[in-house]
């Protein structure tokens, strides 16, 4: 259980160096893609499946998807990938750094606590993450309603933002 | 610093490096800034989940929200970049000036 956080967190670093070392926008989408489906499955070795199953669907199934679809706007004939050297030096030297910083962050490594984060009574069952998220309807309303503000000025936001030269913003790039 | 929390500090830092340097497209540019608020959303939940705190679980949902528009922003600009230069290359803002 221990061996399979450490794999996904190496995953996860690995696929970040993948996204860092600025490849063609396609390639680091799927870096993004593989990136979130590891940081899932650490929230869910630590107890968070509702909030893995939020961060499936919101940030992998909405915003990632939107990111693939503006992915046709970089088109190029040849996408760089590992094959070019940028990429490939950028993300070895990335990963050398992040092995060679480790040595000196390396005391403590082995301390942490892997309890998920639930209880377990004669009948109940409280899982903290969802309890935690119901909040944000009852206390947390009025946070609820500011986002529920902000994302339709953002809506506004984008609007404006793309009206460009000819009329319309719902028309073809 | 125990593993988790390198992982998550390296990496932030990582793809904030990836935003510094990048290179061509500025699409690249905008999905390391989306690593990094996927990695800032992740911290969040793990704050609240090793210290079995349950109202601490609110933060990463509003996070996430607001991570939204500045993704969707960060798009509409792009589109428009696409719009009036033709292509997302950083170069392209440069070149050919009136």
């Amino acid at each position: 259980m221990v061996f399979m956080t450490y794999l996904l967190l190496i995953g996860l670093v690995l696929g970040l160096a993948a996204v860092a070392s600025n490849p063609s926008p396609y390639f680091a989408a799927l870096g993004l893609v593989t990136v979130a489906g590891m940081s899932c499955g650490i929230l869910v070795g630590y107890g968070g499946s509702f909030l893995s199953l939020i961060l499936f669907l919101i940030y992998l199934g909405g915003m990632l998807v939107v990111f693939a679809y503006s992915a046709a706007l970089a088109s190029e004939p040849y996408p760089e990938g590992w094959g070019s050297w940028p990429v490939s030096t950028l993300m070895l030297v990335y990963v050398l750094l992040v092995v060679c910083v480790s040595v000196f962050f390396s005391s403590g490594w082995f301390e942490g606590s892997w309890v998920t984060v639930d209880e377990f009574s004669e009948f109940t069952l409280f899982r903290g993450d969802s309890g935690g998220v119901a909040l944000m309807y009852s206390s947390g309303g009025g946070m609820l309603m500011l986002g529920g503000w902000v994302l339709l000025l953002t809506l506004f936001v984008v609007l404006e933002l793309t009206r460009g030269l000819s009329r319309g913003t719902l028309r073809a790039v | 610093m125990t593993l988790t929390h390198y992982a998550f500090s390296s990496s932030y830092f990582m793809s904030f490096l990836g935003l510094i340097f990048y290179r061509k497209h500025l699409l690249s540019a905008l999905l390391c800034l989306e690593a990094m608020m996927l990695i800032l959303f992740m911290s969040m939940c793990l704050w609240g989940l090793i210290l079995a705190s349950t109202v601490l679980s609110a933060g990463p949902m509003i996070l996430l929200a607001f991570s939204a528009c500045e993704a969707s922003a960060g798009l509409a600009l792009l589109v428009a970049m696409s719009r009036t230069h033709g292509t997302d290359r950083l170069k392209n803002l440069s070149l050919l000036r009136c």
